[in-house]
């Protein structure tokens, strides 16, 4: 109860954001949700699958490129977007086929090399991506269901509130979805894999699930920053970008829903005030991470729900 | 009295050693069998070809009949086969009642529903409360597997091994790194289970005493090979059998 009062006061504190916020805090805070999005489906392979992914800006990068490319060709939010996530899934799911095949620091290299290829991708198809240039002018198009409505989302508070309504119905989905027979089966898998294979349960379909889903977070996280920076450029595919999630799910909290969310966050704040004094603030981000690691494995989460590394 | 599983001519080699060799191997429904034998005797290795954790070098594999040499572990579950292992394999950060749960899940082809929750899976959870207050785990049900204590860890391991409702079980030293009392209780547990359920249970277990009071059948594997079968009195008087236990009583 107390933690369904808590999800609402923060979800009515996002939607009155606007109201008594600057320009700055919105933009953050957009990207603290995109980061959010990011990890979470990070998280549902690594912490809830046992894989450790060091690839999925590749699939952030198929978002963002497949979202930017319909855009440029045709000015409809919903179809950029929607379309950016599905081929982010598309590519996830193929390339998943390939990964889930091993287990450990194999499936953590496959990806890393997965990620690089599509890095290359962008970084050299220039007819395609525009390679170092990226893709520009990307228009923030208004969003447009023919004959019912048009809403444009040119002003930055519009569409912030565009990226809080996909944000909260993911995250939503990801919880029902965590928290049902098929969330179990994966946390099964992660305990022991070869127990669950000896209870009856197909060990690399679920893999492969758990992949394809974690692609289509990455993707919808992606396909919603071109209308934000009307720009894309190769480093959102950089395997840099990938350790991104990584940071955060180890900031906030493995074993816990929350943990990538409030992991996101912390991940700007510390960013954002460490810049102020140093520019080498990755060096104090990688300390707080290490003592985290070393101190509470279970990540910020874990110290105020008092479960210690349980989760 | 019918055939559940079968081997015809089964070998495992790793490497140099035939950890089983040449094994004609029947499992009969109903007789509660044990198989022993001597440390490196190949009783693992056997359980692992037939539940699918290994796949064998040579000879087949037969489950009612159909053959099921090249099946994976997972899809033999879901015929009827299910096992236990003699290192402690359970989920550790799974509930006690999570790890019961999760396999009944998979019996009733549940495990990929993706928005229900788990509460609502009525029939599960239905079964999952039998299952825990079977191998007495009822108030350990909230507690991470990893917290319990080696002996309840074996049941616990006991309970995930029934909890797919089987046709046949292996548990494989089911009471290993228990002490005396633990280990008859445990074992009267699977003898109670066997009556109870619809299931064929085979075991490897070291402990004679017990072996020899529980068992309608017994299989003595010897350097990968069967050396003998038979019912326990038949086993007792064999000479061969004295003679690898060293002239032990038997």
């Amino acid at each position: 109860m107390k933690k369904t009062l808590m999800v609402l006061i923060l979800i009515a504190i996002l939607i009155l954001l606007p109201l008594f916020a600057g320009k700055y805090v919105i933009y953050m805070t957009i990207h603290i949700l995109l980061l959010s999005l990011f990890s979470l489906g990070f998280n549902l392979l690594f912490g809830y699958t046992g894989l450790l992914s060091f690839g999925h800006a590749g699939f952030y990068a198929v978002g963002a490129y497949a979202c930017a490319k319909i855009l440029l060709a045709a000015p409809s939010l919903l179809v950029g977007i929607v379309g950016g996530v599905i081929f982010a899934g598309l590519v996830s799911l193929l390339l998943g086929l390939l990964c889930i095949r091993h287990t450990r620091i194999y499936f953590s290299m496959l990806t890393l090399c997965f990620g690089m290829m599509i890095f290359s991708l962008a970084w050299k198809w220039r007819d395609m991506t525009g390679g170092d240039d990226g893709l520009v002018g990307i228009p923030r198009a208004p969003l447009e269901i023919p004959g019912l409505l048009r809403i444009s989302v040119a002003a930055m508070e519009s569409y912030y509130y565009i990226v809080l309504v996909f944000s909260i119905l993911a995250i939503f989905i990801f919880y029902r979805l965590v928290k049902s027979p098929l969330g179990l089966t994966l946390q099964g898998i992660r305990d022991s894999e070869t127990r669950a294979a000896c209870v009856g349960i197909s060990v690399r379909n679920y893999r492969l699930i758990s992949f394809t889903i974690a692609g289509l977070y990455a993707g919808l996280a992606g396909a919603l920053l071109p209308p934000l920076e009307n720009t894309v450029t190769p480093p959102v595919a950089h395997w840099s970008h990938s350790a991104e999630p990584v940071l955060a799910t180890l900031l906030g909290g493995i074993y816990t829903f929350a943990g990538p969310i409030v992991g996101a966050f912390l991940f700007y704040i510390i960013k954002d005030i460490i810049v102020r004094f140093t520019e080498y603030w990755l060096i104090c981000l990688g300390v707080i991470v290490l003592v985290l690691v070393l101190g509470f494995r279970g990540g910020v989460v874990s110290i105020f729900s008092g479960k210690g590394g349980t989760g | 009295m019918k055939e559940i599983i079968r081997t015809e001519g089964l070998a495992k080699y790793f490497g140099e050693l035939a950890a089983v060799h040449a094994v004609n191997f029947s499992l009969k429904e109903g007789l509660f069998t044990s198989i022993i034998g001597p440390n490196g005797a190949g009783k693992t290795t056997l359980i692992n070809l037939m539940s699918g954790y290994l796949f064998p070098d040579a000879g087949r594999v037969f489950f009612r009949g159909t053959e099921i040499t090249k099946t994976p572990a997972h899809k033999r579950v879901k015929m009827g086969i299910s096992r236990s292992f003699q290192i402690m394999n359970i989920f550790p950060r799974l509930t006690v009642f999570q790890n019961i749960l999760l396999p009944v899940l998979s019996h009733l082809n549940k495990n990929s529903q993706a928005f229900s929750t788990l509460g609502s899976q009525r029939e599960a959870v239905e079964e999952t409360e039998k299952i825990l207050n079977e191998v007495w785990l009822w108030e350990e049900k909230d507690s991470p597997a990893a917290a319990l204590s080696h002996g309840d860890q074996r049941l616990l391991e006991l309970g995930i091994a029934v909890a797919t409702n089987p046709q046949v079980c292996f548990l494989d030293e089911p009471s290993s790194g228990m002490n005396p009392i633990e280990r008859i209780k445990v074992l009267e547990l699977v003898k109670k289970l066997s009556a109870e359920r619809k299931t064929t249970f085979a075991i490897v277990e070291h402990d004679m005493d017990v072996v020899f009071s529980l068992s309608d059948w017994i299989v003595v594997m010897n350097r990968g090979e069967i050396l003998a079968e038979g019912k326990p009195d038949e086993i007792r008087d064999n000479q061969e059998v004295r003679d690898i236990y060293l002239g032990e009583e038997i």
